[in-house]
């Protein structure tokens, strides 16, 4: 497939930014093999920038390697990120992971990815029928942050209001805790706590991660019922006000475990409650670090 | 392998009454690990403590589970016991089974099965208890006193004839507070000026005190013992240390009539090279550089310069900033009258003859505006009549605070007095809702004023004051006759609440100490511990903790004074060893640990290799700040942080010995 406008722009960037020693590393998208996916790539030297690529088959949030220690090595890193991606590196920032400093975020505006288990049916179009919920909700369709913009130009996602995203949430939230406890039992009980959930969240960067902790066991290890609720729940709230809504998790997840559903929930009450959204500013003070006079209290009883 | 000695207490029949404390030793003596269980009368005691002491030598104990009373009650009596036999003194732990079981249950049975249980967590507990050492923090002896008013003034003299040095830091020109803006104080009416200025030049004088007067306190950090801070010492334009206080540069200066006097609370003008008033402490007057013409004009005006003997006139001087260390701190920023514009009906600020009660000391004043003769301020008439309205702003949670303002019963007792005095023949009415007199002298004092000074005193609230043919009408409501009354006055004093001093919720954040949500400093314990602040090394004194009078501000500023001679009685400062501790393997620097830390406790550590190459970043947590509240290990995902003594495997292993 030939290079597209923003394919070559993306080239360009990233070959001036090389070249100029601004960064040791770029983290993008190549073509895949299979021409209906893209797939991570880690380019450091300038002569290599033309496996950029960028299309509307780019799912992954490339944030998740900005936390490996392999990666943290090369100190100055340009990153390509579409919006909701770019979320994530704003919450890295926040959170003291990455320094400003050192990163340059190349931001391209996106119009919506295609869900991969439709790319990989033969799906070529963007419409609401084929894109993530995430796209449907999206605000950020150009990144909040960014050295370098990238401009799409495809048209804009249209929304004809047919489609609800997260249409779960409502209904879970109409169902009785019963109901809800039954629904979850059934969902955790696929797991099969291989974590790919937090090896593909961009915010899950503990070097020793709360399920590691043996001494004492806090989460039973076997993937048992009590074991499965305890990770999934606890990787819930430790991301509740965090999780920037990439999705990745749930893309990672073998057995389809809803957990979106979980991440967009928590959100959702973290902005009705304390009026917070994560990863859109990279001087606000994370909602979990803060304490305010204001803040809601209801639940003392 | 742990040997753990239980003792069940009875405290006589508080706990055995309730608690069955056989079955508690006989369920102890169960517990693996467990080598001793006993029960006795009263732990506490004497006999008590000694058979504790021998069973520690006897079975070589690694640990000791008391079921007794609070820890607050005799955690130490019991630590110090154990130490005294070479045992560390966190070995110790209490299962509280009478706050927490015998006083709070009726049916034995069930009680004496609580009391069972937190036994055995405590067992299980004090079995992973791992020795802990205090940590002792030096302690730099020098004291800083924010705030120059009475209770500042009063804690740097205690401290200071204590032999030790103390910085007193005033913002304003002169120290002396809102006291030196008082005429006579109650209610033995003795003149402020003539009490206060004794102490104000001692203050000035004394060896061991520095003064930083127009200086404010620009940043602090560190803690107990090892306070940094920075100074801003403003810009006088004049050079102290020539200066005589002779006066001819303010005469001298062309902008007299034009400045209101803060001083006087805006009843007179003041030059803009000015000294607040005639008795101020340091006598070196102050440029204020906002008005003077010489900044104004391009440097053209320099007639104080010319008039100036000493020459000690600066126009060029600059702001200085001032590093110290101290290793504790007096926080007396004092208090403001509050803004009484939201009462549109009292027309403060519209009529001029409606003052506040701070304007009115100032009439009343030998060294006020007026020469101490009371005129009012529009045609400078002296009044015939004057209603006083108290509780302006004060308990009315509406339009102002909720809280009593304390002081305004008994200076409007006062000045009505005083008005009787001064002018004979002259009618006061007061407007009241209750009358709070309760310390020594006061009750008497405000009868007096009723009985012999004839004063009116009427029960309600002042609904409207408008001016009519030069006489202010005042309606209100006699609340104890049920009638409505109006009274043409020639003058009306509203008792104004007091707030926190403008500025004293971003001194407390800069400190790190608590204050209430009207800005007051809060106590460490509101009865038991009202000198200290939440913060170790920091204490507080006068009206920044809340509304007071002379006396208790007095008292406060001395009981700061002790509270740092004690302190800096001994070399260095002991903190309980159980604080937070970072596991710095694990740790990846997200710092929600040092976000959520109310102590300013957690900080950033570099940790490098032998080239000095860094290889991570970490939290740190500083020994003397660090109260082991907690609140960063919750705040931990990877916890990575622990509190030492509340270890998670102790916490774990609590909670597991009640599940079996």
């Amino acid at each position: 497939m030939a290079n597209t406008k923003i394919d070559e722009k993306l080239q360009k960037i990233a070959k001036d930014l090389l070249e100029s020693g601004e960064v040791s590393l770029i983290i993008g998208y190549a073509k895949g093999s299979n021409p209906q996916r893209m797939r991570p790539v880690f380019i450091t030297k300038a002569e290599e920038a033309g496996k950029l690529s960028f299309s509307h088959y780019a799912v992954q949030d490339l944030a998740v390697f900005l936390k490996k220690p392999e990666v943290k090595k090369f100190g100055k890193i340009g990153i390509v990120v579409k919006g909701c991606d770019e979320k994530a590196v704003n919450a890295l920032i926040q959170e003291y992971q990455i320094s400003r400093d050192n990163i340059k975020i190349i931001g391209i505006e996106c119009n919506g990815v295609i869900r991969q288990n439709l790319a990989d049916k033969g799906e070529t179009g963007v419409s609401e029928s084929t894109v993530y919920d995430k796209c449907l909700i999206c605000e950020e369709h150009i990144p909040v942050l960014y050295d370098f913009l990238i401009e799409s130009e495809e048209p804009k996602l249209a929304l004809s209001g047919n489609v609800k995203p997260y249409y779960g949430i409502e209904k879970l939230e109409s169902m009785s805790a019963e109901e809800k406890n039954a629904f979850w039992a059934k969902e955790f009980d696929k797991c099969i706590k291989c974590y790919a959930c937090r090896q593909a969240c961009p915010l899950c960067y503990c070097s020793r991660c709360i399920v590691e902790k043996n001494m004492p066991q806090w989460i039973d290890t076997n993937s048992e019922e009590t074991g499965n609720a305890q990770w999934n729940l606890i990787r819930a709230y430790h991301l509740s006000g965090r999780c920037i809504g990439c999705g990745e998790c749930e893309r990672a997840c073998p057995v389809n475990i809803p957990l979106m559903l979980i991440n967009e929930k928590m959100a959702k009450d973290v902005y009705n409650l304390f009026g917070y959204k994560s990863g859109l500013d990279i001087n606000a003070k994370p909602v979990f670090g803060v304490f305010s006079e204001s803040d809601f209290n209801d639940f003392i009883k | 392998m742990a040997r753990i000695g239980v003792f069940v207490c009875w405290c006589g029949s508080n706990i055995a009454g309730t608690v069955d404390v056989e079955k508690v030793r006989e369920e102890a003596a169960k517990i693996p690990g467990v080598v001793s269980a006993l029960d006795y009368k009263y732990m506490c005691s004497d006999p008590g403590q000694n058979s504790l002491r021998n069973i520690i030598k006897e079975k070589n104990l690694t640990g000791i589970v008391l079921a007794a009373c609070s820890p607050h009650m005799h955690e130490n009596t019991f630590r110090k016991a154990a130490a005294k036999e070479g045992l560390n003194p966190y070995f110790v732990e209490i299962a509280n089974i009478r706050e927490q079981v015998s006083w709070v249950h009726e049916d034995k049975e069930r009680a004496t099965a609580k009391a069972v249980d937190l036994m055995k967590m405590m067992v299980e507990k004090v079995k992973r208890d791992r020795p802990i050492e205090d940590v002792r923090v030096p302690l730099n002896k020098k004291a800083l006193v924010i705030g120059g008013g009475i209770s500042g003034i009063q804690a740097a003299l205690d401290i200071a004839n204590g032999g030790v040095e103390v910085l007193l830091v005033e913002k304003e020109p002169s120290i002396g507070g809102r006291m030196i803006q008082l005429d006579e104080t109650f209610p033995t009416l003795d003149c402020s000026s003539c009490i206060m200025t004794p102490k104000m030049v001692e203050a000035n004088q004394h060896p061991n005190i520095k003064l930083y007067t127009y200086s404010e306190v620009e940043d602090i950090s560190g803690y107990i013992g090892n306070f940094k801070i920075k100074i801003k010492k403003k810009a006088r334009s004049v050079v102290e240390k020539d200066c005589t206080g002779c006066g001819e540069c303010w005469n001298a200066c062309p902008m007299h009539k034009n400045v209101k006097s803060e001083f006087n609370v805006n009843l007179s003008e003041r030059t803009a090279i000015y000294v607040p008033f005639p008795q101020a402490v340091p006598l070196v007057p102050v440029l204020d550089r906002s008005v003077c013409l010489h900044y104004k004009k391009g440097g053209k005006c320099q007639k104080c310069f010319d008039a100036c003997g000493p020459k000690c006139i600066d126009f060029s001087l600059q702001d200085e900033i001032i590093e110290e260390t101290v290793g504790a701190i007096v926080a007396s920023t004092g208090y403001d009258l509050m803004d009484t514009s939201m009462y549109g009906e009292y027309g403060y600020g519209k009529y001029k003859d409606v003052i506040s009660g701070l304007q009115f000391e100032r009439l009343l004043s030998a060294s006020g505006p007026t020469e101490g003769v009371i005129k009012r301020p529009s045609d400078g008439k002296t009044p015939q009549t004057i209603v006083f309205v108290q509780c302006v702003g004060s308990r009315d949670p509406e339009k102002g605070v909720p809280y009593c303002s304390k002081v305004c019963c008994m200076y409007t007792a006062k000045h009505a007095k005083l008005f009787a005095h001064k002018v004979h023949g002259s009618q006061s009415y007061v407007f009241y809702i209750d009358i709070r007199s309760t310390s020594k002298g006061y009750e008497e004092f405000v009868r007096g004023t009723m009985e012999q000074d004839g004063a009116i005193y009427l029960r309600g609230r002042v609904s409207k004051i408008y001016e009519d043919e030069g006489k202010l009408i005042v309606k209100g409501a006699d609340t104890l006759s049920g009638n409505q009354v109006e009274i043409a006055a020639d003058m009306v004093v509203l008792a104004t609440g007091v707030i926190p001093k403008k500025g004293s919720d971003k001194l407390a954040q800069m400190l790190g100490i608590s204050y209430d949500k009207y800005g007051f400093f809060t106590e460490s314990h509101p009865k038991l511990r009202p000198a200290e602040s939440s913060t170790a090394g920091i204490f507080l004194a006068g009206m920044a903790q809340g509304p007071r009078d002379i006396p208790e501000s007095v008292v406060s500023g001395s009981a700061a004074a002790s509270k740092i001679l004690g302190l800096f009685s001994k070399n260095e400062y002991e903190v309980e060893g159980t604080i937070a501790n970072v596991n710095e393997a694990t740790c990846v620097a997200c710092f929600y640990c040092q976000r959520v830390c109310a102590y300013n406790a957690i900080s950033k550590k570099e940790i490098k290799d032998r080239s000095g190459k860094l290889i991570k970043v970490v939290a740190n947590v500083n020994p003397g700040l660090c109260t082991g509240c907690g609140a960063c290990v919750n705040a931990c995902f990877s916890k990575s942080i622990d509190v030492k003594g509340f270890m998670d495997d102790q916490i774990y292993a609590e909670i597991k010995a009640l599940a079996v």
